[in-house]
């Protein structure tokens, strides 16, 4: 986001915090795009040109309706069958037959072998402190892996994973067979079919948030609950408690996002519990006072000193990194 | 392509009759939408996309690499409409392509009544939309209906990435001063 005083059209539309602005999802790219545009008049052209070419224009879809699809299909299918593809001698037909069913056994065999010693089945992602992943899955759902936290599933199953840590999810949806998938936390199961949320198993709890689309919370105890965007759910399984908040001005909450924290009226001391769990560091305050200081906003999260940065600027106070050590105090004028 | 992908593509091509159908259950709709902007002929439309699919299968060991499915089906599926259309001879002695394409236009049933880029009515929109270069018309379908990738467009309409880019951007260019236009005049009618 440096240099951007000599504009491209393609440039913008590739820019993912340029695409932030134009959809209003990330609160430091509102400002400085709003403050850009400000320095920039003489590009206001081309910068409303790649906003409208983003939004772009919304359209009604006219489906083919789905029976008439597949006796389309199955006609296709029933020309296809009395059409043999490769025109070989009949020879060389049976030939190919024999080795085929060959093939087919040996196919069999190595495959029952495989399930037999089935040692190494589960793939497994695991982050170290401050580390982020971006992991495409099988099916294509997207999956930011804060650092500090481990992803795995099985490989027969790749839309059951077990999450320890924070995650970011983008489920792809597969309307054609309405499959969903499943988060697992040691307090709930996440059911899905296609939407993006937050899940985060740390601190003997676990919260989601959802940003989009709708899922269903399954806890412990069997019983179930269908979240709606917008809300938080925070689960104990050990200390038997579920709570439900809602993003909202006046509530406090957390949010990690890929790139950005999403703090609402929460205290420096509990911020600072998160940069703690991700970037595994220790924190000490050198007045309690210091803990309460209130802070609402993003905060850039990819790098470790530019989010201490944007803190200290929040709160005023200032931010000592020593070895695995940081130390926050309030500065003298 | 991305794995998924990749393996669906690769079951086809190696006969999996399985992994065909799920190709052609997802791009039925959106390929007969496509031929029937510039055909103008449902019957038509649907005997050649089976042809088509028929053809696909069958000559599937000449196919040589491909990037997308969908791009490559837009791209196959909008020749073979062309020449079917060809041969039934409409249009004697024209530039057949340029006389069809000069066919493509929005209806206000297609438009959706919510807008993210401006309040103006469906209607208006469209009009401002069959306004538009054919080309324009047809790139604007492409991108924002059918949701294909600008490298896929330049293929399908066979002109550089570059050009699709100028293409959108001159047709945004002429749907924001047509509907300021539009919103300026709306206000001056109040007075």
């Amino acid at each position: 986001m440096n240099q951007k005083s000599n504009i491209h059209l393609e440039g913008l539309l590739d820019d993912d915090s340029f695409k932030n602005w134009v959809h209003e999802s990330n609160q430091n790219d509102v400002a400085f795009w709003k403050d850009w545009i400000k320095k920039h008049p003489e590009h206001i052209d081309v910068v409303y040109t790649a906003k409208a070419m983003i939004l772009g224009i919304s359209f009604k879809k006219n489906s083919v309706d789905t029976t008439e699809i597949n006796e389309s299909l199955q006609s296709v299918l029933d020309s296809i069958s009395s059409k043999p593809t490769i025109k070989k001698s009949a020879k060389l037909m049976v030939y190919t037959r024999y080795a085929l069913s060959i093939a087919a056994v040996g196919l069999i065999i190595f495959f029952s072998l495989l399930n037999f010693f089935n040692v190494s089945n589960e793939i497994n992602y695991k982050t170290g402190f401050g580390e982020v992943a971006n992991i495409k899955l099988q099916d294509g759902t997207l999956v930011t892996l804060n650092g500090n936290s481990e992803l795995s599933y099985q490989k027969d199953q790749p839309r059951n994973v077990t999450l320890r840590g924070e995650a970011y999810f983008k489920v792809k949806s597969i309307p054609s067979t309405k499959a969903k998938f499943w988060v697992n936390t040691n307090d709930l199961t996440v059911e899905v079919y296609g939407t993006e949320f937050n899940v985060n198993s740390r601190l003997e709890k676990t919260d989601v948030i959802l940003d989009e689309g709708s899922i269903n919370l399954v806890f412990n105890n069997g019983k179930q609950k269908i979240m709606k965007p917008g809300e938080i759910v925070s689960v104990s399984s050990e200390k038997e408690t579920i709570s439900y908040k809602k993003i909202e001005k006046n509530n406090t909450y957390a949010i990690w996002k890929p790139k950005t924290y999403v703090f609402n009226k929460k205290t420096l001391e509990s911020v600072m519990k998160h940069i703690e769990n991700t970037y595994g560091l220790s924190v000490e305050f050198d007045n309690d006072s210091l803990k309460y200081s209130e802070i609402s906003g993003g905060i850039p999260n990819e790098n470790l000193e530019i989010c201490l940065k944007a803190i200290e600027k929040i709160t005023d106070v200032k931010i000592e990194k020593n070895k695995e050590k940081l130390l926050i105090y309030k500065p003298i004028n | 392509m991305d794995n998924s992908e990749n393996t669906l593509w690769y079951s086809f091509l190696s006969g999996d009759k399985n992994a065909f159908s799920v190709i052609f259950k997802m791009n039925y709709s959106e390929l007969y939408n496509y031929g029937l902007k510039f055909s103008k002929c449902s019957s038509l439309t649907k005997d050649c996309l089976q042809d088509f699919f028929i053809y696909l299968y069958t000559h599937r060991d000449s196919i040589k690499e491909v990037k997308s499915i969908k791009g490559y089906l837009f791209v196959s599926f909008r020749r073979s409409l062309l020449k079917k259309l060809k041969n039934e001879r409409r249009f004697v002695g024209v530039d057949i392509e340029s006389a069809y394409f000069s066919n493509f236009e929005f209806s206000p049933e297609e438009i959706a009544i919510r807008q993210e880029i401006s309040a103006i009515k469906s209607d208006t929109l469209t009009t401002i939309l069959n306004n538009l270069s054919p080309r324009e018309r047809e790139a604007i379908y492409l991108k924002y209906y059918s949701e294909l990738k600008v490298s896929e467009i330049s293929s399908i309409m066979n002109i550089s990435y570059q050009s699709v880019l100028n293409t959108i951007q001159k047709a945004f260019k002429k749907i924001r001063n047509a509907s300021e236009n539009e919103i300026i005049s709306n206000i001056l009618k109040k007075y």
